[in-house]
């Protein structure tokens, strides 16, 4: 709890860059704290480069970023061995990925080939280049792109690799107030350049241990096996959410009750964060597409039909 | 806030108002419908009783300002002797004991009129607490306003009481209070300073709305009512006996009017059939001497015998236009009737043995040779049935002959002068002759006479007969309404006459073959009646149909428009007799006399004759409302008794200290108040929801706590429990409250 304040002022920083964004950004820094991925699907233009900046700004963090195209290479994100004359040894040219916070955009403009490099990476914490394994340093935070998906030339992620993000959030357009702030705001200098670190990598990396040490009851573990459970008993679902899935939205849960000030999680976190942790992790069939059912809608009903747990759970 | 203030106890003023206007209603038609004098009193003593618990909290002040009110109206309807002296005191003692000692023992009846205008105070102090709370604390206008309504329904069809003015009141009140009380509902909980200026722009709208709808109300026109009176129906349904200690007498044709009234019973005995083109009225004689009492013949029966069945008399003069029919009469029951029964318009009479027939012209009775020996025998009658032309009656404008006027206008000097002004007040504004008669004729049906065969009172000594149904009773048979019909046009110089008979029976289950438009109709007892005739002196004698519930089956039509007004519906009904039982009522009105009557006070003062009609309805009455106000005691009383039980579990927790238990108690206790937790529902987004319903905050810092017990690893609970302990009771009690 000593990082509280810390916590805010991050948020405070990132809001001057992001106006009116206050519930993403939050949810954001949830995914870092809880040592996650995000993965953004939006039109370009809504300010995903700026918020990452302003993130990897505040935390004092190494920022990396990868534009996807259709000719970028495996090597080209994980860096690629050089051969120095001089020497007469091949010497490892380290690509982006070896970022502290990397904002892969577009990442389904790209080959499939060029995608499982980088998901790989995120899963794996190391890249393997020349039959050389080369680990990832933490802080290690992937924030992903993609247009929505019906656009010409994309390559769709697979579901089993989506399920490798904490989260996908959408931003969406600004409102027409915040919209003319953000331009008060550009007019003369852009605020990205007055702000300044609040904590550094060490820091930071504490706070994720303590994020991890935050005390979850059983109560609230039994609500979330409930929830997930079931996802994969409704009859408009093909494939409901991993066990991988549970433990991701505990994890979440812990590093929102963290922003909270709060040193356990209680349902409303689960509440919370549900529909963005577990929304994409659950493919519907077919038949719900033509009864307006979609994935959050799923979960938002879910939510509303299992018991929030009352009383305490007798233990043993 | 000065201003919020003042609007609420204005507004709370004018609920508590038309609460007692409401209540008002209720008290109204005691006095019509029940043997309750000084009405205005009891009016009185209910105002008090509202204002004093409008104007006071203090329970003892309301209970000391009610009692001394209601021992001064005690004392000045009752007691002679000085208020509070010796004596004072020793009558009132008196009274108490033999009034206990008589409910003690059942004995209702032997109740003084004291003792029940006590009770009856007693009763208004209850309804007056009762209303105040109701409208005051609970704020529950509807329910009474229900109430109401079905009261005043009630008595408007079943009693002698007019409804109509009482419901236009009762539904303005109402509605305006409704609104209003709607209005105050919505403000308590918004808390806004600009309430008057709503108050405005909220009553406009309900008051320009009420007043439309009850001018639209007034003025639209409205149907008849369907089904005219029910009671009989009801009774005949029910299976009621009637329990008037008048004389009760079976249904039927008797020969002896002259002391009319008293109760009947049902018999549907059959007395003849008769083959006939329609169910036309049977006409057996008519009677001209009216004696305050019943009806009687001025001459003596002088019969010719007919010659060759010729009948040589007829009731209508030749203008009148006519239809020729036959129709076949056999009696059935020996005995039954002695007489001829015959349809308007009879040219000759012939039976199957050729027997004689004899006739008196006066009073159009016909005798059979043969009735001593053989009653059953069946004859035949040629008739020329007539139609009249209203128009024609309108233009009646010769003289009656002195001979009719002489006859047909008698009225004993005994009756009373409001019967004429009555006469007069309703044909105010007609000219002619058959309007006139048609006004008294329908009024009977419009203004509140009921129809019924039970409980039909009998005059006293120097009571008028017409004179005690028309402005006491207003219930009777066809007997009270054609009588006073007769008497009414009499006194507006009317030459008409009563007449008795039979009406047309029904048609038989099994018809035999006859010719198109003829039918076998059977016609019992029930089926005796009497009606009135009215002489024209153009056109002769013209039936008309005063009894409510009855449709005259005679022809009428407008010259101009052909033939209008042939209505052939008809209830059975049923006639009297009254033979019987002459002494038995005597011996009735004697025990009147000695009943004691304990004091100047109209009051309950009943004597066995009235209690058949109102005494039942006041106690009726009186018991139904104390159930009503008992059931609302015990359906307040279990709340209290649920919060009771409620709170003494919360004691019991309140001891072991345990959040837990505590705080489902809490969820309990909302869930009963009917705030339930939707399954979905995190606990903090259920503390909001209840917070913001209640406008209290503790709520969400219960739950905050609580929830740091649910699921923190280890809760500090223990710290500030004291403070916890104190939400706790604060929010059970805002929940309570």
């Amino acid at each position: 709890m000593d990082y509280g304040n810390e916590v805010g002022q991050i948020l405070e920083n990132i809001e001057k860059v992001m106006i009116g964004k206050e519930r993403e950004v939050t949810l954001s820094l949830v995914a870092l704290l809880a040592d996650g991925h995000v993965l953004l699907e939006d039109v370009p233009g809504v300010g995903k480069t700026m918020m990452v900046r302003a993130l990897s700004k505040s935390l004092n963090c190494d920022f990396k970023r990868i534009q996807f195209t259709p000719d970028l290479l495996p090597s080209d994100v994980t860096g690629v061995s050089i051969y120095n004359p001089k020497e007469m040894v091949f010497e490892f040219r380290s690509g982006p990925i070896f970022g502290d916070i990397v904002l892969a955009d577009e990442i389904n403009r790209t080959s499939p080939k060029t995608q499982s490099a980088l998901l790989e990476a995120m899963e794996e914490m190391n890249v393997t280049v020349d039959g050389m394994t080369k680990s990832l340093q933490k802080p290690f935070f992937v924030m992903a792109t993609q247009n929505p998906v019906d656009y010409e030339g994309t390559y769709p992620l697979p579901e089993a690799q989506l399920d490798r993000f904490l989260m996908k959030l959408s931003m969406g357009y600004p409102n027409e107030a915040d919209e003319l702030e953000m331009l008060n705001r550009t007019d003369r200098e852009h605020p990205i350049d007055e702000i300044e670190a609040v904590i550094n990598k060490e820091q930071l990396l504490n706070m994720q241990k303590e994020v991890d040490s935050l005390y979850v009851d059983n109560t609230v573990k039994r609500y979330i096996v409930q929830l997930v459970s079931e996802t994969r008993k409704s009859p408009y679902v093909q494939l409901g959410v991993s066990p991988r899935g549970s433990i991701s939205l505990m994890k979440a849960a812990k590093a929102y009750a963290y922003i909270q000030k709060r040193d356990y999680v209680i349902p409303d976190d689960i509440v919370y964060l549900a529909p963005y942790v577990l929304s994409h992790r659950v493919i519907l069939r077919p038949e719900a597409r033509y009864e307006g059912v979609t994935q959050s809608s799923l979960i938002t009903q879910i939510l509303e039909e299992i018991d929030v747990p009352v009383r305490k759970e007798l233990h043993g | 806030m000065k201003k919020n203030i003042s609007l609420e106890s204005v507004s709370s003023f004018i609920l508590l108002l038309a609460g007692f206007l409401l209540f008002w209603e209720w008290l109204r038609p005691l006095e019509q419908i029940t043997d309750t004098g000084n009405v205005h009193l009891f009016v009185i003593y209910t105002a008090i009783c509202f204002v004093t618990s409008f104007l006071t909290r203090n329970g003892w002040a309301k209970f000391v300002i009610k009692s001394v009110s209601l021992l001064f109206i005690l004392d000045y309807l009752f007691l002679d002797a000085t208020l509070l002296s010796r004596e004072w005191i020793q009558t009132l003692t008196l009274e108490l004991r033999y009034n206990l000692a008589a409910v003690w023992k059942n004995d209702w009846v032997l109740m003084t009129s004291f003792f029940r205008s006590f009770l009856f105070l007693l009763l208004l102090w209850l309804m007056s607490y009762l209303l105040h709370y109701w409208f005051m604390v609970a704020n529950k206008f509807f329910l009474f306003v229900v109430l109401t309504f079905v009261y005043l329904a009630v008595l408007d069809t079943y009693t002698i009481y007019d409804g109509q003015a009482a419901m236009i009141r009762t539904f303005v009140v109402s509605f305006l209070v409704l609104g209003l009380s709607r209005y105050v509902k919505l403000m308590n909980n918004v808390d806004t300073t600009h309430r008057k200026q709503h108050v405005w722009s909220w009553m406009t709208p309900v008051l320009v709305i009420v007043l439309f709808a009850t001018i639209l109300g007034i003025y639209s026109p409205k149907l008849n009512p369907q089904w005219p009176d029910p009671v009989p129906f009801i009774q005949s349904t029910a299976g009621h006996v009637g329990f008037s200690d008048g004389p009760v007498q079976k249904v039927g044709y008797g020969e002896d009017d002259s002391q009319l009234g008293g109760s009947f019973v049902q018999d549907d005995s059959p007395v003849f059939e008769a083959i006939a083109h329609d169910d036309i009225y049977w006409r057996i004689e008519s009677k001209d001497l009216y004696t305050g009492k019943g009806w009687e013949r001025s001459t003596e029966l002088d019969f010719q015998e007919l010659t060759n069945g010729n009948l040589g008399w007829s009731t209508f003069s030749q203008q009148v236009e006519t239809t020729s029919y036959n129709a076949e009469v056999r009696p059935v029951n020996q005995n039954q009737l002695p007489k001829v029964v015959y349809p308007y318009g009879i040219n000759r009479i012939t039976s199957l043995d050729q027997g004689q027939f004899f006739t008196d012209s006066e009073f159009g009775l016909i005798e059979s040779e043969s009735s001593e020996q053989n009653q059953n025998l069946s004859y035949t009658i040629e008739y020329d049935a007539p139609s009249y032309a209203i128009n024609e009656l309108r233009d009646n404008s010769g003289d009656d002959p002195a001979g009719i006027k002489e006859q047909y206008l008698q009225l004993p000097d005994s009756l009373p002068e409001r019967v004429s002004e009555l006469a007069l007040e309703i044909t105010d504004g007609e000219d002619t002759r058959y309007d006139k008669a048609q006004a008294i004729e329908s009024y009977f049906s419009t203004n509140g006479y009921v129809y019924q065969i039970e409980d039909v009172s009998v005059p006293e000594e120097g009571e008028d007969y017409v004179d005690q149904f028309l402005f006491e009773t207003k219930v009777g048979y066809c007997d009270n309404f054609s009588t006073s019909m007769v008497v009414m046009l009499r006194a507006l110089d009317i030459p008409a006459r009563w007449v008795k008979g039979f009406t047309g029976g029904v048609e038989a289950a099994d018809q035999p073959p006859l010719p198109d438009d003829y039918s076998l109709y059977e016609v019992t007892n029930n089926n005796a009646h009497s009606w009135v005739e009215v002489y024209f002196p153009e056109t002769g004698w013209v039936p008309f149909e005063p009894t409510s519930g009855f449709t005259n089956p005679t022809d009428f039509y407008l010259e101009t428009s052909g033939d209008v007004n042939t209505e052939d519906y008809m209830i059975d009904e049923e006639e009297t007799e009254e033979e019987t039982e002459q002494e038995s009522s005597e011996v009735e009105q004697e025990n009147e006399q000695l009943n004691p009557d304990e004091d100047e006070s109209e009051v309950g003062g009943a004597d066995n004759e009235e209690k058949g009609n109102g005494g039942n309805y006041y106690w009726i009455g009186a018991v139904l409302l104390i159930l009503a106000i008992l059931a609302t005691i015990i359906y307040r009383k279990l709340t209290e008794l649920r919060d009771w039980y409620l709170l003494k579990k919360w004691d019991r927790l309140k001891q072991r200290l345990e959040i837990e238990a505590s705080y489902v108690y809490l969820l309990e206790i909302l869930e009963k108040r009917g705030m339930p937790r939707t399954k979905g529902q995190t606990l903090r987004q259920y503390a909001k929801e209840v917070d913001r319903r209640l406008g209290t905050s503790e709520m969400y810092d219960i739950t905050l706590a609580y929830e740091e017990y649910l699921y923190r690893d280890q809760p500090s609970l223990a710290k500030d429990n004291k403070r916890l302990h104190g939400l706790f009771q604060q929010m059970i009690d805002q929940i309570l409250a």
